[in-house]
């Protein structure tokens, strides 16, 4: 009987594991598939490079933040593909780290669960020149993603179905 | 090993590591601040990114606004082919991976394909020496290369092609903490570069003006080598001499002046400065192509 219990929870054990193992392969693979949709959505602009933001999602609000350099008043344009959420993130964009209390809010994306979505670094270079006198161009933008609190989520063995991410694809004008 | 297997134990280790965290949890409504939990930036699970993080830009892109900022090309300034034999351990090929692809880029750029042609070929055997032989595998890129030698526009699109599967390559693999080494060695090339036409073609605004922009990214290219996980590479003199030109930088008076004045826009640094930083370049690029 003893005998037949263990390999019972063996079976299990191996059958979960090979679940979990299969579960995630696959969500890489969306990802890499995702993202050359988000690049697409690059051109003409030249690509420069990638970005993946992972994420779970936790029974508190997080915020994740990407830093990106913009140089020499080249143009960028910045692709988002949200098909790998569960739930929908914030993206705001501001012109200085989470750190700084006198920020500013450059643009705001809401909705990008399941979408690809484009921000251009001429709109947001015009929204810093109008909020900040003086100002001529924006030398870096800090990407936050706002991850909301989710009521029951795994904080510490996070499932499947709280595991996200957001692709983020760059691209400069040549 | 395959990578479904790989992935398993990657994420039964994080499912470990994550049950094994005893710490008290943030109540429902509070963020978590990056700041009180930077160490986490090297957590194990590849599924969770750290709270702060960055994008450096590739070894193109930088060659590109150098050039748009007035950098000419100058014959023999790039780090010789010939070098590449003498980069036996780790950190230097490395390292040299990162110069050779700067060189490529601004040979690329300013016509130079056959010299490009012999950076690939470099670059290839690098690769193949710390790892990454999988992403040059494909012979279709000399084929490539040798098929467009005549349009500029298709080897920069062959150039971004390399990135691109460099970058997917190192992710697939968990070894994106070594992107940090290549760009500190790309970087300084680039920087190098720079100063090199700045001194021997004239001062020119933009060029000067492009160099110190390009400051901007030491921070984090010094954060990226200080990741636990290059610590078998013995970092600790290339993160000293970055260090050491961060230092230097942010002590000049024109810096200085430059984060006092809110209304400031361009930051240029005096002759002086200019001099004072591209010495420590140099000696730095030096450090790194003699091996």
């Amino acid at each position: 009987m003893k005998k037949t219990l263990t390999i019972i929870a063996l079976f299990g054990f191996a059958l979960v594991f090979a679940q979990t193992a299969a579960n995630l392969t696959e969500f890489k693979e969306n990802i890499s598939k995702q993202k050359v949709e988000a690049k697409k959505a690059l051109k003409p602009y030249r690509y420069d490079g990638s970005k993946v933001t992972y994420f779970n999602f936790k029974t508190y609000k997080q915020v994740k933040e990407v830093e990106i350099y913009l140089f020499n008043n080249t143009d960028y344009r910045f692709s988002f593909n949200g098909k790998s959420l569960p739930n929908d993130v914030t993206i705001k964009i501001y012109d200085e780290d989470k750190t700084n209390p006198k920020r500013i809010l450059l643009t705001e994306v809401k909705g990008v669960k399941g979408k690809n979505l484009v921000v251009e670094s001429k709109d947001l270079n015009a929204t810093y020149k109008s909020k900040k006198s003086g100002a001529s161009r924006l030398k870096r933008v800090f990407v936050d993603y706002e991850i909301p609190g989710v009521t029951g989520a795994q904080n510490k063995k996070p499932t499947m179905k709280e595991r996200g991410a957001v692709i983020l694809v760059m691209g400069y004008k040549n | 090993m395959t990578r479904r297997i790989k992935i398993a134990m990657m994420a039964s280790a994080s499912l470990l590591l994550l049950g094994s965290c005893g710490g008290s949890e943030p109540d429902d409504n509070q963020v978590v601040d990056a700041s009180d939990t930077l160490e986490e930036d090297f957590d194990v699970d590849l599924f969770e990114s750290p709270e702060i993080d960055y994008h450096l830009p590739s070894p193109l892109q930088v060659a590109s606004i150098f050039k748009k900022s007035g950098l000419e090309y100058n014959t023999g300034v790039t780090n010789s082919a010939d070098n590449s034999g003498n980069y036996n351990d780790e950190l230097s090929q490395h390292l040299n991976f990162g110069v050779y692809s700067a060189d490529m880029a601004y040979c690329v750029l300013n016509e130079q394909a056959n010299e490009g042609r012999i950076y690939l070929g470099v670059i290839s055997t690098l690769a193949a020496e710390i790892g990454m032989e999988a992403v040059f595998a494909n012979e279709d890129l000399m084929d490539r290369f040798e098929l467009n030698i005549e349009d500029k526009d298709s080897i920069e699109i062959l150039m971004i092609d390399i990135h691109e599967r460099t970058e997917e390559y190192m992710e697939e693999n968990d070894m994106q903490h070594q992107s940090a080494v290549h760009f500190a060695g790309a970087w300084t090339e680039g920087m190098y570069l720079g100063v090199y036409d700045y001194e021997h073609n004239g001062s020119k605004e933009g060029l000067g003006a492009q160099i110190t922009e390009q400051m901007a990214i030491l921070g984090n290219i010094i954060k990226g080598l200080k990741d636990p996980r290059n610590d078998g590479m013995e970092l600790g003199w290339v993160i000293t001499e970055l260090e050491n030109i961060q230092s230097t930088f942010d002590a000049f008076a024109s810096v200085s002046a430059y984060y006092e004045d809110e209304s400031a826009d361009e930051l240029t640094l005096s002759d002086e400065e200019y001099s004072s930083l591209g010495e420590l370049i140099k000696a730095l690029r030096s450090k790194i192509t003699n091996g």
